[in-house]
């Protein structure tokens, strides 16, 4: 059973690395800072680890598609990130991509049940 | 101690991060313990445990810094790239100090000479510095990988606990930079002049303005023979001070190296003066030979005693020197508990 938990926790892992950057860049389109944009992700059901996360919005800001700016106004200084206008263009595009993926994903995973249930 | 685990957390990441991203990020991290700390309390007191457990959840600061770092393979990574950069200037501007020094020297014995040394001064740097920077990038690079022995070190990762984390240097035990460096080109220097150029380690002798030869402090019969002790010396002074440069700071297990390191290079150095072969034996007659004194003169009085002499306080200041060193750092570890 171990084995088996082992191979859904690799490829559940692989399968979350890809997704999560469209889902960050997806919830960018307000200012939010790193911690905030957790809590976001984890009450719309995706779980991200801020020690993925962080990294992850610096690299994405050094490809241009997110910009930064530090927010010192408040007590605690906090960097908050926002979409970049090619991280929009980027980010409509990807939309239009993501919904077919998912749309022939979801026919795929369903017939896998329903020859499940035939047999 | 809260705040301090967090100083630690936060150096211990960004010290293995290239370093105009060190603030940025250190910033960054700090604004995220804080925020994870705020949600796990609710407004309580934060306690310690607190922190412990924010920090765990983190992960070592070894994997967060990797993270941060990418998926980029250094040869030699930016926790070491600073202190090689250093390092292979010291070892480039002790070089070329070196070989100038050779140069000056042949050039003021021989001036006739000047063009055939000055080709050879220019072919000695052809080949001697991508020597030293190839040996220094070496040891740089198994340092490198040896220090991340990748899988040795990911399971350690697995049971960390932010009570262990090193401690950020300490200003009152920090070492100055300028005193290793000082250190290093001195030995570098004497390693250069020892193995090119101890055939001029002497007493000068110019007649009518000539140059015309050389009464030597050393005994070149036995020179090889001790050669040999005072590179395996010098060398092992180079690396403590490197370790010195590395570490910034007196620690328990650096005072021990250097008090070992110390002790051998007193005990060869005893060696070396008292088996009588260091110096050269008839540097006394050699100097009358070459007229520089007569014999039984009141001149001559002076010189054998100052030669004679010269053993002996040489070697005082030398353990006096070496003993400092120890007792410095010593005293450095104690005024920081």
């Amino acid at each position: 059973m171990s084995k088996i938990n082992e191979h859904v926790d690799k490829l559940l892992q692989e399968l979350r690395r890809g997704t999560i950057t469209i889902g960050a860049l997806s919830q960018l389109y307000e200012p939010q800072y790193g911690y905030s944009l957790v809590t976001t992700l984890k009450e719309k059901g995706v779980q991200v680890e801020p020690g993925t996360l962080y990294p992850l919005l610096r690299r994405l800001e050094k490809q241009g598609l997110l910009e930064s700016q530090w927010d010192t106004s408040e007590a605690r200084p906090r960097k908050y990130y926002l979409l970049s206008q090619t991280g929009k263009e980027v980010l409509d595009l990807l939309r239009v991509e993501w919904q077919n993926i998912a749309r022939s994903m979801n026919v795929l995973m369903e017939e896998e049940t329903n020859e499940d249930g035939d047999d | 101690m809260k705040m301090e685990m967090i100083d630690r957390y936060v150096y211990g990441v960004t010290k293995r991060l290239p370093e105009e991203q060190r603030a940025d990020i250190g910033d960054e991290v700090r604004g995220l313990i804080e925020d994870m700390l705020d949600e796990r309390v609710q407004g309580r007191d934060v306690t310690e445990e607190d922190v412990r457990e924010v920090l765990l959840e983190l992960g070592h600061p070894r994997s967060l810094a990797r993270k941060y770092q990418g998926n980029k393979k250094y040869i030699i990574g930016p926790e070491l790239y600073d202190f090689y950069v250093l390092i292979a200037k010291i070892a480039l501007i002790s070089t070329v100090v070196g070989l100038t020094a050779i140069f000056l020297i042949k050039v003021i014995l021989s001036p006739i000479n000047i063009i055939d040394d000055f080709v050879d001064y220019i072919v000695s740097f052809i080949t001697t510095i991508p020597m030293v920077i190839g040996w220094v990038t070496i040891g740089f690079v198994l340092a490198e990988y040896f220090d991340e022995n990748k899988f040795a070190q990911i399971k350690l990762d697995n049971n960390w606990d932010p009570s262990n984390l090193t401690p950020i240097p300490d200003p009152k035990r920090q070492i100055k930079r300028c005193e290793p460096i000082t250190s290093i080109v001195i030995y570098v220097f004497v390693i250069v002049m020892l193995v090119f150029s101890n055939e001029y380690f002497g007493i000068w002798i110019f007649q009518q303005g000539e140059f015309s030869g050389i009464v030597p402090f050393l005994n070149e019969a036995e020179y090889s023979s001790f050669l040999i002790l005072i590179l395996i010396v010098c060398g092992f002074g180079i690396l403590k001070e490197c370790l010195k440069l590395f570490y910034e700071r007196w620690t328990y297990s650096l005072v021990t190296f250097t008090a070992i390191v110390n002790l051998v290079s007193i005990t060869i150095f005893f060696y070396l003066l008292n088996e009588n072969r260091f110096w050269n034996p008839d540097f006394m007659n050699e100097l009358v030979q070459n007229g520089i004194v007569t014999n039984g003169s009141d001149n001559y009085q002076v010189i054998k005693i100052i030669w004679e002499q010269m053993t002996l306080w040489g070697l005082v200041i030398l353990v006096l020197g070496l003993i400092w060193d120890v007792v410095t750092g010593f005293i450095k570890v104690r005024k920081a508990r």
